[in-house]
């Protein structure tokens, strides 16, 4: 039985850092990879769900081959092929490719050698052999979604801090949680930071039970409060102000996606340099109001983060109803993930920025809470296979 | 100004991907000497016979080379011409096996490869590697020295239920019911295989259909439901192949056996019924209920037909139950089981001691073709096809 989960010191010690590749150097490798994972998979409209596989799928590799034999972005692609397939959502090779290329700089694009397609190919049967076959991978995100059904209190609030979470789930991602923690941990984690950024404390709870001090026990058992920061500052870890190593194949961060062409501009779109006053909200076609930038924070100096573009939507598709059970009891959870929030910066400043990213440099709760506003949009809807 | 423009470009630390990355020639030497943890090679295994053709790989009988009485079947995954790399339907067969764990559902022992070579351009086969079955239930029916008594056949039936009962509970659809897909060991325990057409279903929430394909399912073996085009279905087209399944314990050939999907359905009107929204409320509202011509006014003759081979009434009614047009009214797994013909003397017993006489393993695939003739309309009992020989199956075994 292969067991997927490492200690620190597991972590430290892994075939690339044997291979010559210090541990700062692979964790970068580690986020590009995860970042470019779901820059692609956003790009042709996979779901969270397949997004996230691939992710696991990644750092499960890279605890045994080292970043040296397998360059990380043919990985990246690979294992979102695979994800695609298993999660039912497949998507053409090629089709994944052409998106790649489109993402990647030339340079970067080489590692994908002479065939690209044919590169996939062979390396699908070394990731599955390297994975067991271990295919069904499960996520936070279900469990935020199952937690919030029993939390009590302001409804309004409840489901901005799930969809502050669902967003810290989506940025944890990039950092080597999933192969330290199950998915229930870090949902309580996660949920547990953004309760705390939001200031919205959890004082009951449905099933509460006179052992339970805190929400988490009823879904965790011995979950501690040090574990608990551990997890959190694992993924804020990844907001902080890093100057990364100048030397290095330091990539320059893949273009963003250019907004599809399908979908209309926001009708508002303020200068990106606007000042940190009130963001524009825009309209979207359900209905749903969402923030489409957020202001730079005080202690950040780089530009602020960029337009994210329009989520794409997929036409004709028919809006999933939430399930009747969590409606009852809170507002509708975020059904498709917030959508990942790509910042543009230079490379001296974080690679990867979120709304959430924002809520933690700011003080004041309701903006705290403004930013988090996320859309819901259409679910893009699995593909059958047939 | 920012944000519109491309990211900026720091002073590009350009560096020759070959001297962080492998050549070619260092890559293809590590993935032939890697040992994958996870992931034995193929040559643990040594094979012995092959014992099925199937659709996407051949099967074989293999033993441990590690522990010569431990013997497994090896199916391969066939991916010669996959465009897009390992075949979805072998990963979906993967994942639904990893997940069944079940005395009546076949067991996934592992998955292994062949070692990555030049000769095979560094690109592994893989095998699915599982418990060996003896048997497989074509193979028993199609050899008439094989004989069932009442209580075997509900033996037999009540494991295959039990299965049929254990995968529905885990949201998954067999779709591809049929005596070759369901193996017995020599101790007499059945297990269900060959999840290769096997998928997830959910229960379609209100006013969302879902929509499988209908292209599943061995045309004998398939539902009216999925002739008439239906994309909505669920775990009531496993029962109507466990209908035909367990009709054929008794016919000992499938009981209709039509070339033609159209040829299938006057078959399966001709026994059952003409499919009307009498019978079958919402029948009407099929995609090819008006585009078929359908034969009208026939009357359903189940029990009538069948009572010729299976002279006992529990087992009648309870297959009159299985071969429902309208797929609400089919029984599930439960209520099949919890049927009389599970619980009248004789009761139930154990298939062990009749299969201990028989030394050889019997399978379809190595069985000479079945009678083809099907369900007769005459009364008379239906003539005996040649026994099989002997030397057709496979030698000795187990
Ligand atoms: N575990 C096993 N032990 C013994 N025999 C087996 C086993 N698994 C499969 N077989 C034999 O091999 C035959 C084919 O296997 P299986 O049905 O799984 O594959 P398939 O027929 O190729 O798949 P498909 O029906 O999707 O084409 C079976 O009918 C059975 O006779
Ligand atoms: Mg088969």
């Amino acid at each position: 039985m292969p067991y997927w989960y490492y200690d620190k010191k597991d972590l430290q010690n892994t075939p690339s850092f044997r291979d010559g590749i210090n541990n700062d150097t692979e964790n970068r490798y580690r986020k590009e990879g995860a970042r470019f994972i779901i820059d692609t998979g956003s790009k042709m409209d996979l779901g969270y769900n397949t997004v996230a596989t691939g992710v696991v799928y990644f750092h499960r590799f890279y605890m045994f081959h080292s970043f040296r034999t397998f360059p990380r972005y043919i990985t990246a692609c690979c294992c979102l092929f695979l994800a695609g397939k298993v999660e039912e959502t497949p998507k053409k090779c090629k089709d994944i490719i052409k998106v790649a290329k489109s993402l990647l700089n030339e340079e970067k694009f080489n590692t994908f050698g002479e065939d690209p397609k044919e590169e996939v190919m062979t390396l699908e049967r070394i990731l599955l052999q390297t994975i067991k076959f271990d295919l069904q991978v499960e996520h936070p995100y279900s469990y935020l979604l199952k937690y919030a059904k029993c939390l009590k209190g302001d409804k309004t609030k409840l489901q901005k801090m799930v969809q502050m979470a669902w967003t810290f789930v989506n940025d944890s991602l990039c950092t080597t949680l999933c192969l330290q923690w199950e998915p229930e941990v870090i949902a309580v984690a996660l949920m547990f930071l953004a309760g705390k950024l939001s200031k919205f404390e959890v004082v009951d709870w449905n099933g509460r039970a006179p052992k339970h001090n805190a929400w988490w026990d009823m879904f965790v058992e011995d979950i501690t409060m040090e574990l608990l920061e551990d997890i959190c500052h694992q993924v804020l870890d990844l907001y902080s102000i890093q100057t990364q190593p100048s030397g290095g194949e330091s990539p320059p961060l893949p273009p963003a996606p250019k907004p599809p062409k399908n979908e209309k501009k926001p009708p508002v779109t303020p200068p990106i340099s606007a000042s940190p006053a009130a963001p524009a909200k825009t309209p979207v076609k359900n209905g749903a109001e969402f923030y489409p930038y957020a202001p730079p924070p005080v202690a950040y100096t780089a530009p602020p983060p960029r337009l994210p573009p329009p989520p794409r939507l997929p036409m004709g598709l028919v809006y999933d109803a939430p399930p009747a059970r969590f409606v009852a009891s809170v507002p509708p959870p975020p059904l498709v993930p917030p959508p990942f929030l790509r910042a543009r910066s230079p490379a001296s400043s974080p690679p990867i920025l979120s709304a959430a990213v924002i809520a933690i440099h700011c003080s004041d709760c309701v903006k705290v809470f403004s930013l988090c506003e996320l859309r819901v949009t259409k679910p893009g809807r699995s593909q059958s296979f047939y | 100004m920012q944000g519109v423009s491309a990211p900026r470009e720091q002073a590009p630390p350009v560096i020759s991907t070959s001297s962080t990355i492998l050549n070619m020639r260092e890559k293809e030497k590590y993935i032939e000497d890697f040992d994958f943890p996870f992931c034995d090679e193929s040559s643990k295994y040594e094979k012995v016979a092959k014992i099925g053709q199937g659709t996407f790989g051949e099967v074989f009988k293999a033993r441990a080379r590690n522990s010569s009485k431990k013997f497994v079947a090896m199916k391969k995954v066939l991916m010669d011409n996959e465009k897009e790399g390992f075949p979805i339907t072998a990963l979906r067969e993967i994942k639904i096996l990893q997940l069944l764990k079940h005395e009546n559902v076949v067991n996934l022992i592992e998955i292994c490869r062949t070692k990555a070579t030049l000769h095979n351009k560094y690109r592994s086969t893989f095998y699915l590697v599982f418990d060996f079955c003896e048997h497989d239930l074509a193979g028993l029916l199609s050899n008439v020295n094989v004989k069932f008594s009442l209580g075997e056949i509900k033996k037999v039936m009540q494991q295959l239920l039990n299965g049929l009962y254990y995968i529905h509970s885990n949201k998954i659809l067999h779709r591809d019911m049929k005596a070759a897909n369901v193996l017995i060991t020599k101790n007499g325990i059945l297990k269900l295989a060959d999840f290769g057409l096997a998928r997830a279903f959910s229960v379609a929430k209100s006013g969302q259909a879902n929509k499988y394909t209908n292209r599943v399912v061995t045309l004998w073996y398939r539902p009216p439901e999925l002739l008439l085009g239906d994309r909505n279905y669920g775990p009531p087209v496993d029962m109507w192949g466990a209908g035909c399944i367990m009709a054929e314990m008794w016919t000992r050939s499938p009981i209709m056996q039509g070339p033609t999907e159209q040829q299938q359905l006057i078959l399966i009107s001709q026994l059952c019924g003409s499919c009307t929204p009498d019978v079958w409320p919402g029948v009407e509202s099929l995609d090819l209920y008006n585009k078929l011509e359908l034969p009208k006014g026939q009357k359903r003759k189940v029990k009538e037909r069948l009572k010729h081979y299976v002279k006992d009434p529990y087992g009648c009614d309870l297959l009159d139950k299985l071969l429902q047009l309208d797929p609400a009214k089919r029984f599930d797994a439960d209520t099949a089981l919890n049927h009389d013909f599970f619980w009248t003397d004789p009761m139930p017993c154990d298939l062990g001691s009749m299969l201990a006489q028989h030394t050889q393993s019997m399978f379809e695939y190595l069985a000479p073709p079945r009678r083809p003739g099907h369900l007769r309309h005459h009364h008379h009992a239906p003539a005996q096809p040649k026994p099989p020989q002997d030397s057709t199956y496979q030698d000795r075994v187990f």
